[in-house]
């Protein structure tokens, strides 16, 4: 049989059941041996990676279970511009790998690099595997939101083939480890992603040997179409309608604020987002690309919708976004990128504030977010150099039938570095990890509580410091009724200016004292059980309700 | 001959006993013939002490034996996972250093469900108002920054007990380098407070990261009172009835301990009941010469899967406990101590089965438990299950299910398969039930064939063992997805866990974080931690009553490349060590590094983080009598029955055996139906099955 076209109905429900988990079961593997492999933190502790199964059209089938949204939908659009503008199906070998870290083909940031290898079968290209990771380290100014454009942020890297036919480009392999600081980890986690493309190969070519089958196409083709069925379902529920909401977050926390200006539309079975309305391209590195606001725009869409459907080319195809060109939420070169995660992760508040009043049992209120990310940079008293990255998150939002949870990450998903592992890496001494009572916003059903997090410099020498604070001069919304949550805190003594967002010096004595932001409230506070106020008070998450 | 036992014949018998939710398992072991006596009784509630005695008393009616015979007894208990599970441990305080207070409840703070915004978090079992802070701090190394004052310990103490706490977790940072405040505050409390338990994470888990080890150690805490005192009643009671057994019982990593560890750690027990039936993979492994197995287990509701290699289970040192949901990573509570490392998905007999919102054919992981169970069961159930598919193929009996003891009705398993799949799917109801079926089985070889691999083995190089009352239904299938050459359907199938107790050793892991790469390593420093490591597990033996001399004693080392987060696990060399070992402990980590992922990665320094020092008593032998050989299998022979099998379009003409009218070697082409009372064992097309001399059913695919 060739690719000339299975009928749609081809397989029958149960063997497109049980090849349809196959696939999601070969990239889920393969995504843990990268993660297991894998040096950078990020993407070991924080999931922070995809591995992407694709149709030979670009067309994503399955994507691993665990990945965090950033990478929703970035491969499929990597890959179809691959073949467009780079390398034309017929360039393919078997054996090739393709490497880029471009932001605008990526997810927004030079750290992500995306690894895509073809996949042939019996001497065809049949599809493509890709995985994405955040690395250890891509050269430029230490990771955060300080550069002052793109150039200062690293080393780029276009779609180059980093293996032609399996044999190892040295050239770009030498031109990464001239670059970067960590170059060990580095090459490691782009040889773990390979890795991870091959192990996905293998299993796929048995998956059609064992099957008798020729390509991915029948296949594929059923499995977009499901979903995109299911989704679209899920949607026209909901009641037409255009729903807007307006955000402003912190910007650099000074001067320069930010405001997120969300229209959705939702129509028959599909949603359109637009964010026009919304700031221009901040000064500092906090801009978002269009692949990483689509990412992080469909995510709480999809949470709301369908959590339950896979994810492919299907779920995304009833969703539309579009943000202004050279706005914070579609930046253009050469825009600086380094911290965008920190816009990308308030996305979801204005998205859920316009869906609340379409679907108010589907949604969340605000979280205590974004993530707080701090690096430190600098040599231990015995001259060995250190980079130590940790995250901090803030209190989780309240939703139509529960509390929100304390201290919960949202909508990215960062596990905190263990206190012991923290002071292991970096010469200081952590002082307080809490929770910051007080710090959520009341309702109906409360938000989850922030955090108190401080640590001392105990080393001779200072600390390089890179911090990305949000929710400092903003608070996270309440929903319905519900009260906002309460402002985060960044302060250090003894007392002195620091940036909320950007590079500074943590002096030998000097201690940092971070207050993360609580959750918003959802639905007004008078319809709280008296009980549950009573349990808020007696364990001290209130001093009074 | 077993070391533990005295050799005298007036103790030569062994009994073990499994308490599980509906049955308790006794099976007696004649340590000099091999006979094995088996009986199994209700379980009590609320104390299953009751039922212990009720089978206790039918084994040796049975056997006419005087209750002093009975050298030593194995026991597995589901006490205390259930009482986490239910929240019904002890009213537990927790003292930590000031400022960390809510590590506990902070937790690692990712969630373990992305899409699913509704999500709960695990509550600590340790409520805010109950965890004091004190002044005290160690750095990084054990040293001393902040010294711990008594009038500190003195001042939560009291706030403790006025507040009605019955046992105390004690978590410092950095205890696990130095254990001098926790050992401060537990002098304190056994000075002053004589009657209240403590647990310290320098004893439970003395390994690095706050979060896991007090999670360890708050759990330990919850669980220590009731544990202590199941333990005291049970041994009165076995006493009162002329019992002077030694008690060993079975901990989460397939090994045993005495009563004292059991009271002193029984965080241990938590898979206490788990472990036995991979143990049983191993007792029947040794039995058949199978040294790789995958000891499939299938049951009402779920399915577990654990592998055996070279006749011993695989560990792990990542285990949750009381997950809010069920089958999802992240949603319990951490407990780093050794376990079995076992997989179990929501595949059971009573799984139910669905066309979803995209036109799937789903199987669980839901389940219509045993109220009101499959449609087949006749008592209310509207969906169907996988039990309703296996009688609708042929697979069951509707006669002999239980032995006939619970008579099945085809036309509701066939109706409700009509309904809610045949016809949404538009396809006849064997399709649709031949479906489910298939579904389940490729759901389970999915997740064994992931496992396997996450353990960088082949999956072709195991043998499957099926047990449980559906593992025997579905084991021929998924060994076949497996690719799998031979599957064990071992005797004594309602009893299976229970054999596993008698083959596991009495042993005790001792652990101690040091983290250090290997070329800054204090290797003075090294070899004294492991000496006492090493000398902990000794007494423990001692005190087990095994002599030293026939202990074993491994070092496990958590390995990582320096700047990684996750360990593997490498053997290390016993004797004194030094930087002269280094290059053999570098080929040591790449070998388990490359045998798991792939691949090494030259010129990065390797780091240790936990050192695990085991001392095991010997492996007991297991030598059971064999049955009489015979040479036809007419007599088996009950009759025939039609089936569907998926690798034939039409259905079969099939022969039913009786299991208890087989005899050892019988052999049987297939396909073949082999009923006994706990379960019907499914022989496919292209395969063959002998009947070995335990009476084991071994089949060839």
């Amino acid at each position: 049989m060739t690719n000339a076209m299975l009928a749609p109905t081809a397989l029958d429900a149960v063997t497109l059941s049980i090849l349809w988990s196959r696939l999601i079961s070969i990239v889920d593997e393969a995504g843990v041996t990268l993660q297991r492999t894998a040096f950078s933190t990020v993407t070991r502790e924080s999931n922070d990676f995809a591995v992407v199964l694709l149709d030979s059209q670009g067309r994503s089938l399955a994507q691993s279970s665990v990945s965090v949204p950033s990478f929703l939908g970035v491969l499929p659009m990597l890959v179809k511009a691959l073949l467009q503008d780079y390398f034309p199906p017929e360039t393919w070998q078997e054996g090739d790998v393709v490497m880029t870290n471009d932001p605008w083909l990526c997810a927004g940031h030079k750290p992500d690099i995306g690894i895509v290898s073809p996949i042939f079968y019996r001497g065809r290209l049949i599809g493509f595997i890709g995985t994405i990771a955040h690395s250890p380290d891509m050269g430029g100014a230490l990771w955060g939101a300080g550069a002052r454009d793109l150039y200062e942020e690293g080393l780029m890297v276009p779609p180059t083939k980093l293996m032609e036919a399996g044999r190892p480009n040295e050239t770009l392999f030498r031109i990464i480890e001239a670059n970067v600081r960590a170059a060990r980890q580095t090459l490691g986690d782009i040889r773990a992603q390979i890795a991870a493309n091959e192990q996905g190969i293998r299993s796929l070519q048995q998956l059609l040997e064992e099957n008798g089958l020729e390509d991915l196409d029948a296949l594929g083709e059923q499995i977009i179409q499901a979903t995109e069925k299911a989704m679209r379902k899920a949607i026209a529920e909901a009641p037409d309608g255009v729903y807007t909401y307006t955000y402003d977050a912190d910007g650099d926390g000074l001067r320069e604020p930010v405001r997120l200006q969300a229209t959705v539309t939702i129509q028959g079975d599909s949603i359109l987002v637009d964010w026009a309305g919304s700031s221009p391209a901040h000064y500092l590195a906090i801009n978002a690309v269009m692949n990483y606001t689509y990412a992080y725009t469909a995510y709480p869409i999809k949470c709301a919708f369908s959590p339950e459907v896979p994810n492919n080319e299907g779920a995304f195809r009833p969703i539309r976004v579009t943000a202004p060109k050279g706005s914070l939420l579609n930046a253009q070169k050469p825009s600086p990128l380094g911290g965008r995660n920190i816009t990308g992760n308030i996305l979801h508040a204005a998205v859920f504030g316009a869906l609340a009043q379409a679907v108010p049992d589907k949604v969340q209120a605000d979280c205590g977010s974004a993530c707080w990310c701090i690096v430190l940079n600098g040599r231990h008293d015995d001259g060995r150099e250190y980079v130590e990255y940790f995250f901090l998150n803030g209190g989780y939002g309240a939703r139509p039938d529960r509390d929100g949870e304390h201290v919960l990450s949202f909508p990215t998903n960062v596990a905190n570095v263990p206190v012991e592992v923290l002071e292991n890496s970096a010469p200081i001494l952590v002082t307080r990890k809490t929770l910051a009572n007080d710090s959520a916003g009341r309702g109906k059903f409360r938000g989850g509580l922030g955090q108190v997090f401080a640590f001392r410099n105990i080393g001779q020498a200072p600390i390089q410091i890179s911090i990305l604070t949000e929710k400092t001069i903003t608070r996270a919304h309440g929903l319905l009724g519900g009260e906002h949550g309460a402002y985060g805190k960044l302060e250090i003594i003894p007392p002195r200016p620091l940036p909320p967002k950007g590079l500074d010096k943590l002096y030998p004595g000097e201690e940092i004292i971070l207050t993360l932001p609580g959750a918003g409230g959802y639905g007004p506070p008078e319809q709280r059980k008296p009980e549950q106020v009573e349990w808020d008070i007696a364990m001290g998450y209130f001093s009074r309700w | 001959m077993n070391s533990q036992l005295p050799s005298s014949s007036a103790s030569r018998y062994k009994l073990g006993i499994d308490i599980g939710g509906t049955f308790t398992d006794l099976v007696l072991l004649d340590e000099a013939g091999g006979q094995v006596t088996f009986a199994k009784t209700l379980t009590t509630y609320p104390d299953p002490t009751e039922g212990i005695l009720n089978g206790v008393q039918e084994i040796l009616q049975k056997t006419n034996l005087p209750a002093h015979t009975i050298g030593t007894i194995v026991h597995g208990t589901t006490l205390v996972t259930n009482a986490v599970i239910e929240r019904k441990g002890a009213k537990t305080a927790v003292i930590t250093t000031a400022g960390f207070e809510d590590v506990l409840e902070i937790g690692r703070e990712f969630r373990y469900d992305i899409y699913d915004i509704f999500l709960e978090m695990p509550r600590p079992l340790a409520p805010r108002n109950l965890r004091f802070g004190v002044p005290e701090r160690l750095d990084k190394a054990g040293q001393v920054l902040t010294p711990l004052q008594e009038s500190a310990i003195a001042e939560v103490a009291e706030r403790m007990v006025r507040a009605g706490v019955q046992s105390v977790a004690v978590c410092f940072l950095h205890a696990f380098a130095n254990p001098v405040h926790e050992q401060a505050v537990a002098h304190y409390i056994d000075k002053h407070y004589p009657h209240l338990y403590y647990s310290l994470s320098s004893d439970i888990m003395p390994e690095i990261r706050e979060y896991e080890r007090t999670s360890a150690t708050v759990m330990n805490a919850y669980v220590q009172p009731l544990t202590d005192h199941y333990l005291r009643n049970l041994e009165a009671r076995l006493q009162a009835l002329g019992l002077h057994s030694v008690i060993h019982i079975m901990v989460s990593n397939g090994r045993l301990t005495t009563v004292e560890g059991a009271r002193k750690a029984p965080v241990q027990l938590l898979e206490s009941g788990p472990a036995g039936g991979a143990m049983a993979g191993v007792f029947f492994g040794k039995l058949t010469h199978t040294p790789n197995l995958l000891a499939f287990d299938m049951g009402g509701t779920t399915a577990k899967a654990c592998l055996i290699h070279q006749f011993a289970p695989e560990i792990t040192h990542h285990f949750e406990a009381a997950r809010v949901r069920r089958f999802k990573r992240g949603s319990g509570l951490p407990v780093r101590i050794p376990v079995i490392d076992l997989i179990e998905i929501g595949a059971g007999g009573g799984s139910i089965a669905r066309v979803n919102e995209l036109g799937l054919l789903t199987v669980g992981p839901d389940s219509s438990s045993s109220q009101p169970g499959p449609a087949c069961y006749g008592r209310g159930g509207q969906w169907p299950t996988v039990t309703d598919a296996d009688l609708v193929l042929g697979y069951l009996d509707a006669r002999y299910f239980l032995g006939g003891a619970m008579p099945l009705h085809v036309d509701l398993a066939r109706e409700a398969i009509r309904q809610h799949i045949a016809e949404p799917l538009g396809v006849s109801v064997e399709q649709a039930a031949m479906g489910i079926h298939r579904v389940v089985n490729e759901n389970m070889a999915n997740a064994a064939r992931v496992h396997i691999l996450e353990h960088g083995l082949d999956p072709r190089k195991f043998h499957m063992m099926g047990f449980g009352g559906a593992g025997p239904v579905h084991a021929f299938q998924v060994a076949r997805l497996l690719r799998l050459s031979r599957l064990i359907v071992p005797v004594g199938a309602g009893v299976t866990s229970a054999l596993g107790f008698l083959v596991a050793p009495v042993a005790a892991e001792h652990i101690q974080s040091y983290v250090s790469v290997l070329e800054r390593m204090d290797w003075g420093k090294v070899n004294a931690m492991l000496g006492a490591l090493e000398q902990k597990g000794l007494d423990f033996l001692r005190h087990a009553g095994v002599s030293p001399d026939t202990a074993t004693i491994t070092r496990m080392v958590d390995m990582r490349y320096l700047g990684q987060g996750h360990e593997v696990t490498v053997a290390f060399p016993l004797g004194q060590l030094s930087a002269s070992h280094v290059p053999h402990i570098e080929r040591a980590f790449q070998q388990v590094y490359e045998q798991r992922y792939g691949r090494n990665i030259a010129d990065i320094p390797l780091e240790t983080v936990t050192w695990r020092v085991t001392v095991s008593a010997p492996t007991p032998t297991s030598h059971i009598a064999q049955a009489v050989p015979r040479i036809s299998t007419d007599g088996a022979l009950k009759g025939r029955r039609i089936a569907w099998f998926p690798e034939c379009a039409q259905p079969m003409d099939i022969p039913v055996y009786d299991r208890y009218a087989l005899a050892p070697g019988d052999a049987i082409v297939g396909p073949a139906i082999v009923e006994e009372a706990e379960s019907t064992t499914v022989v496919g097309p292209d395969s063959r099955l002998e009947v070995d001399s335990f009476k084991n059913l071994v089949i060839y695919l």
